[in-house]
């Protein structure tokens, strides 16, 4: 069971560092790098909605941290001048704590009132970037430069984005690795003690708060980890964009990041990694239909809900077993 | 004064409508219908489709989308939330139907409808005017007095018909009425119709003032959310609350902070975290709904 | 079992349909040309007319044999690409433009997503045409935009300076959805109104893109008792019934906006009250209009069911891409040589009377010729049809 486990993730690994540069190049779709390297970065930012799902709250808020993690970096890079790579935990950090704050109060709803609360979360964080000075409101920041070099001692570690030749493949291999590690950390949480007791969280609040369990203390940490990657989700995005409006990440991204995690599997880690792939190369697939484009869209998501209601991956439980 | 409170009333009376819809499916159904304001945009269409492209009277349009988005509603229902809700752990994964029906909704009203803003000559000509204090159009104080009609008509259904007691003994405890012998399937379909068909009538209604577009249906979502948030969810008395709530506070909030513009909605919407934050469950609703 | 193999054999049938779908046989070489934008959606509607007016465009040149480009005849074929007004999808869409070896794209149609499509459009030489106004796309040492109409901060200074002179316009008032877009319209309004020496009596009034009563929005506004109402970057949906409002309110002054509107839908939205009301328009007044243009909204009628006023100024992007190469065949597939070609570039305007030119223009605005020139048309709506005001240009 372990090794298998291990041969899998090796597998993963490889696929997407080796197999997927590889077939690219074979094929020639260039195009594809952006769409993976966006399937990657939303992916992180709904692994963080998945958490939420995972003690038993929808979130439809993710966005907003998306947003706040992409201004900050954004605002560091321009007007500081901090080195791109600096603001990405930085960003994270900050919607960590914005989170606290906010989850705080609004982590004691439960079912659709945290659902909604958090939907309108998205709303404030847009109105919010609007009126603010900092942002530079309705103008957005644009021309953002691209992540520059860093080195230990005299040794690159990372290039400078701008001297590439080729941008899309580093953008690629960077929001890859961001992938790899996010869900890594996913996965031991949720095969940790915290994991355990989140569980616990999700089926019966009162009960783990009987038995001894801090239910507000695990809750506010659980969001605050779920917004930390919604935060370098959205820094990412605006060191590829190089540029970031107000709208940048808006409702509809926020209800996509959830319909990410139901579509791949509330029950499983990689749930949402498959989802937004689905969902997301879906779009991008269909686009050869035109008109028919969005009808098509939704009629396979419907279909695909009807078939398999408890996401994709409950395809495995039927052949029995693994999870 | 009066001129806010008399906005407020008229908003309120639209928006209130609108959130029974909502709020009676997900009483019914513990469904959160993301598609609710597809069906609004859809009755608006299909009202401006039989007043204006037919030249049939505004009354046959609006029974023609209340039976429209009756028989949408019904088909919803049947087809694809009962399947998915009877076979899905987690009931939270209705969401991702009603969004995809959402989606579908977009689709087939943008291949139906087209792209453009739609609307229906004025019904009634005219404005109240009360010294400059009070000023108000007649069609928009008849679509008013017609909402809160409707209103009137739903909560009378609701509390004095045998369907609208077999629905509220659904919403109390779906198990229990099943076991009281309330034919379960045949009153969620029912609900969900009426729900539909509430949504169908207000955009019909609206169509003669606003307009109606394609692109109104997901805010016109998030704004019932927001009502029946106020109000408390899956309780009518706190969608009708919520509704006038809300009006009122777009209303008096748009007056007081016009110097501020542009943060407006950033302080209704903040206000209203806040409020949830101290009362959780909204004015009147059930904790943990 | 059966279940699964129905979704495989259903998902490989709409896989193979994906591949073999759109590659029609056609006999003459194919010029790619790329439409990113909204087509679904709350702001379907820019993007469609813009798609749409592509589309016609190019279903007429086929019909009449093709393009001609040096010696060889090319149909043209529209590749469209629909960024759900998510910038994040207008990359994608960019991308999937390189990918197919497009060098000429049409859109984005707002601010962010024009933005945002800047590092890939450069990094894989695509010239594109946004309809969204930020300078810092046009200005150097951005050079692959091209603006492909009259930006706002362009066509309101004239609008002002014409309503102050011949209305007597003093004291003005903006009003603005609280989106990116109509908000940097505002100010930039705001700028030019004070600039003229006009009295900005409201400036601060905004609201959400769907509100459905707008007595409260604008209550406030008519207080400060404007001679002016600017409905800035005002979508087609909202502007019947914001001047319907403004009117019941009992407004009697002057409205406007410097967006292109629709005459069908401000006839069903306000009615006789939209009377009097001042946009800015494209070509097809009946006094500029030349027979291409009529013929043009002939066969977009024909193919689409309706014509759309907004492609009034949407012709005209593609005709400029195919008129440009046309000049100098080197650049269809040399970015380069097309902006080397840009500054000299000059040919008879088909959808315009008289011996109007297309060319490009820009340089007060942007320091460098990085916009198409289209006629400033400002138009006065009169019972459910529009009615030339006045004829300017940019430069």
């Amino acid at each position: 069971m372990n090794t298998q486990k291990l041969l899998g993730i090796g597998a993963f690994v490889i696929a997407v560092y080796v197999a997927v540069p590889l077939a690219i190049a074979l094929s020639g779709r260039w195009d594809f790098y952006y769409t993976l390297t966006s399937v990657a970065l939303l992916s992180v930012a709904s692994a963080g909605v998945w958490l939420t799902f995972y003690i038993g709250r929808i979130n439809i808020g993710q966005g907003a941290y998306a947003l706040a993690g992409g201004y900050v970096s954004a605002i560091l890079v321009t007007t500081a001048g901090v080195s791109f790579w600096l603001t990405l935990p930085l960003a994270g950090v900050f919607c960590a704590a914005l989170s606290v704050l906010i989850g705080l109060p609004i982590l004691r709803l439960r079912g659709v009132y945290f659902a909604m609360v958090t939907l309108v979360l998205t709303e404030v964080a847009r109105l919010t970037a609007l009126a603010l000075p900092v942002t530079n409101g309705a103008k957005g920041i644009t021309s953002i430069p691209l992540p520059g070099e860093v080195s230990i001692l005299g040794l690159t570690l990372i290039p400078d984005f701008a001297t590439l030749g080729n941008p899309k493949l580093a953008f690629y291999f960077m929001a890859v690795t961001l992938m790899v590690i996010c869900y890594a950390c996913l996965w031991r949480i949720v095969n940790s003690r915290l994991g355990h007791l989140c569980r616990s969280l999700q089926q019966n609040e009162e009960l783990a708060a009987s038995i001894g369990v801090n239910t507000a203390y695990l809750r506010v940490l659980a969001y605050s980890i779920s917004s930390f990657f919604g935060g370098i989700a959205g820094a990412m995005f605006v060191a590829i964009s190089q540029s970031i409006y107000p709208s940048s990440f808006q409702v509809a991204d926020s209800v996509n990041f959830m319909l990410n995690c139901f579509l791949g599997g509330l029950g499983y880690v990689f749930g949402p990694m498959l989802g937004t792939l689905l969902l997301y190369f879906g779009w991008d697939l269909l686009f050869t239909t035109g008109r028919y484009q969005l009808l098509i869209y939704s009629s396979l998501m419907i279909a695909l809900m009807l078939v398999l209601p408890n996401g994709l991956l409950s395809l495995f439980d039927r052949k029995g077993g693994r999870k | 004064m009066e001129q806010i409170l008399a906005n407020g009333l008229y908003l309120g009376a639209q928006y209130a409508l609108i959130a029974l819809g909502l709020t009676l499916i997900f009483s019914l159904m513990n469904v959160l219908n993301f598609a609710h304001g597809q069906m609004y945009v859809l009755g608006g269409f299909v009202t401006y489709t039989v007043v204006a492209q037919f030249g049939l009277p505004f009354i046959v349009g609006l029974v023609a989308s209340a039976v429209v988005l009756a028989v949408v509603g019904a088909g919803v229902e049947r087809f694809l939330f009962r399947p998915v809700v009877a076979r899905s752990k987690r009931e939270e994964s209705t969401m991702l139907l009603a969004a995809g029906i959402a989606f579908f909704l977009d689709a087939v009203i943008l291949l139906l409808f087209g792209e453009k803003q739609r609307g229906v000559p004025k019904i009634v000509n005219g404005v109240f005017n009360w010294d400059f204090r009070l000023v108000m159009p007649y069609d928009r104080i008849l679509i008013g007095v017609l909402a809160i009609a409707m209103i009137a008509g739903f909560i009378a259904l609701m509390q004095y018909t045998r369907a609208g007691r077999a629905m509220r003994a659904l919403a109390q405890d779906r198990m229990a009425a099943q076991l009281m012998g309330v034919d379960v399937e045949r009153y969620s379909m029912l609900g969900f119709a009426l729900g539909a068909m509430l949504a169908g009538l207000v955009g019909g209604l609206l169509v003669t003032i606003t307009g109606v577009n394609l692109g109104m249906g997901g805010p016109t979502s998030i704004k019932a959310f927001l009502m029946i948030m106020i109000g408390g969810a899956g309780v009518i008395s706190g969608a009708i609350a919520g509704g006038f709530i809300l009006g009122m506070m777009e209303s008096i909030g748009l007056t007081l902070l016009a110097a501020y513009g542009d943060i407006t909605y950033l302080v209704i919407f903040a206000s209203l975290m806040v409020f949830l934050a101290f009362r959780p469950q909204g004015l009147m609703g059930k904790p943990w709904g | 079992m059966n279940r699964r193999t129905l979704l495989k054999s259903t998902a490989l049938a709409a896989a193979a349909s994906l591949v073999f779908f759109g590659a029609a046989s056609a006999q003459n070489p194919v010029l790619k040309i790329g439409f990113v934008g909204v087509t679904s959606g709350p702001a379907a509607a820019w993007g469609i007319s813009n798609q749409r007016s592509m589309e016609t465009r190019a279903a007429w040149l086929n019909e009449l044999g093709g393009v001609e480009i040096d010696g060889q005849k090319y149909d043209v074929q529209i590749v469209a690409f629909d960024d759900q007004k998510d910038p994040k999808r207008a990359i994608a869409g960019m991308e999937k433009m390189a990918q197919e070896g497009i060098h000429y794209v049409v859109g984005p149609n707002v601010d962010d997503g024009a933005a945002a499509v800047r590092p890939v459009a450069e990094q894989n030489g695509i010239m594109y045409f946004p309809y969204a106004f930020p300078k810092e796309l046009y200005t150097a040492p951005a050079s692959n935009a091209i603006l492909g109409m009259v930006a706002n901060y362009q066509s309101g200074p004239a609008i002002y300076k014409y309503l102050m002179e011949n209305n007597g316009v003093k004291k003005v008032a903006f009003v603005a959805a609280n989106e990116s877009d109509p908000l940097s319209q505002r100010d930039g309004g705001v700028e030019a109104a004070k600039a003229l020496g006009l009295e900005v009596v409201s400036d601060s009034v905004t609201y959400q893109v769907d509100t459905t009563d707008f007595t409260p929005v604008l209550l406030p506004v008519l207080q400060s008792q404007p001679d002016l109402l600017v409905l800035s970057g005002v979508s087609p949906a909202n502007a019947p019934q914001l001047i319907r409002s403004a009117r019941e309110l009992g407004y009697t002054g002057l409205i406007s906006t410097e967006t292109a509107q629709d005459a069908t839908v401000l006839q069903e939205g306000a009615g006789e009250l939209a009377n009097g009301f001042i946009s800015v328009g494209g070509a097809s007044t009946p006094e500029l209009a030349s027979d291409a243009m009529r013929e043009f909204v002939d066969r977009y009628t024909k193919m689409f069911g309706e014509y759309n006023d907004e492609s009034n100024t949407k012709v005209y992007a593609l005709e400029y891409i195919l008129e440009t190469i046309k000049a100098n065949p080197a650049a269809m597939n040399d970015v380069e040589e097309f902006k080397k070609t840009m500054d000299t570039f000059e040919a008879p305007n088909p959808f315009m009377v008289g011996d109007a030119k297309l060319t490009y223009v820009g340089t007060t605005s942007f320091g460098q010729k990085r916009q198409v020139s289209v006629p400033l048309v400002v138009n006065e709506f009169k019972d459910g049809a529009f009615q030339t005001l006045f004829v300017a240009q940019v430069d």
